[in-house]
């Protein structure tokens, strides 16, 4: 069981709080053109790393506020808590290496998994 | 005779009567019809007028709470307070703000409190919630939201003493409190508190209205 650090209220158990996804993505400045790659990558498409990963979380249960985690995806370490709107600060972590030899980011076939923007937005028939 | 028509004031725990574990080791029962506000300001703006329409200091420490008499107001957020009594002078502290930024939410009827006291009642709530509410870490006056059961409440430390042991009141949404009374007799269970049955639906509609 996960113990999180709320800033607000101090060290608290994970089912108060909820998960909010990948932090630091933000809508992208609105143009009169704007392709459907581009909405997608906004959407969409989020990194999937193995190692430090920035997160939202809100205290749900709690002070109910926002705030931002970096946390090891490979061990659960929390690396970090900040407030939202701030820059990630600087970490180092605990990256194991796994029995295959997987690189950091990712697992299991890179080469087949590598998906180019430009590719995926043809093939995609989105409206 | 009263109309029977006219519609009545009724509480969500009406159907219960406090009840208690053996020797009061925990006791268990209802503070309802209390006013409750929501505040929500800038913490520079809202002290002054906290100050002078209630008379209490707006606590900006996390997790703690002020009080004079029956007035209190409770840290809920970085902006965010609860302010209760049984007249709690919001309308005064509305009248104060009204050139500023601010919101004041009446939500008395959103929550209400009930009151968990005796000498065990720390070891009856430790077991419902996973906050850390040993005397060395949560005390008189402290306040916290977080889960007990599945129910969402704020627990407040009332106050302590050496003979009585603490007094916690729990606020506690409506719709949860019949739920969570039974979970804390549960809980009390060790100590000789009386089962009590879950009561919900066309049962509760009955049972509220015998109590009357």
């Amino acid at each position: 069981m996960f113990v999180i650090k709320c800033p607000n209220c101090g060290e608290r158990d994970l089912s108060e709080f909820s998960y909010g996804g990948e932090a630091h993505i933000s809508r992208p400045e609105w143009r009169d053109e704007m392709s459907d790659t581009e909405w997608a990558e906004f959407v969409f498409m989020r990194t999937n790393p193995k190692g430090v990963f920035a997160e939202r979380w809100n205290h749900a249960a709690g002070c109910r506020r926002w705030f931002n985690m970096l946390r090891n995806t490979a061990t659960d370490d929390i690396l970090a808590v900040y407030g939202m709107g701030e820059e990630p600060p600087e970490v180092t972590a605990n990256l194991p290496a796994t029995p295959s030899g997987e690189a950091a980011i990712g697992s299991g076939n890179d080469e087949a998994k590598v998906i180019d923007a430009g590719d995926a937005a043809d093939g995609g028939g989105g409206a | 005779m009263a109309d029977p028509t006219a519609p009545e004031r009724r509480s969500p725990l009406a159907h219960r009567s406090p009840i208690a574990a053996e020797r009061d080791a925990v006791r268990l029962a209802e503070i309802p019809f209390l006013t409750k506000h929501i505040l929500r300001v800038d913490p520079e703006i809202g002290a002054a007028a906290v100050k002078s329409a209630l008379g209490l200091d707006l606590p900006q420490e996390p997790l703690t709470s002020s009080r004079s008499n029956e007035t209190a107001c409770l840290w809920l957020g970085p902006d965010e307070w609860m302010i209760v009594g049984q007249d709690n002078g919001a309308a005064g502290l509305a009248k104060e703000l009204a050139q500023e930024h601010f919101q004041l939410t009446d939500v008395s009827d959103y929550y209400t409190e009930v009151e968990v006291s005796g000498p065990r009642a720390r070891e009856a709530l430790m077991k419902l919630t996973t906050l850390d509410i040993h005397p060395r870490a949560f005390q008189a006056g402290q306040v916290a939201g977080s889960l007990f059961g599945h129910a969402n409440a704020w627990l407040w430390l009332t106050g302590e003493s050496d003979d009585d042991g603490p007094t916690f009141r729990l606020i506690v949404r409506w719709s949860m409190a019949d739920y969570l009374w039974c979970l804390l007799a549960e809980c009390g269970r060790e100590w000789g508190m009386p089962e009590e049955q879950p009561v919900a639906g066309e049962a509760l509609l009955q049972a509220s209205a015998q109590s009357l």
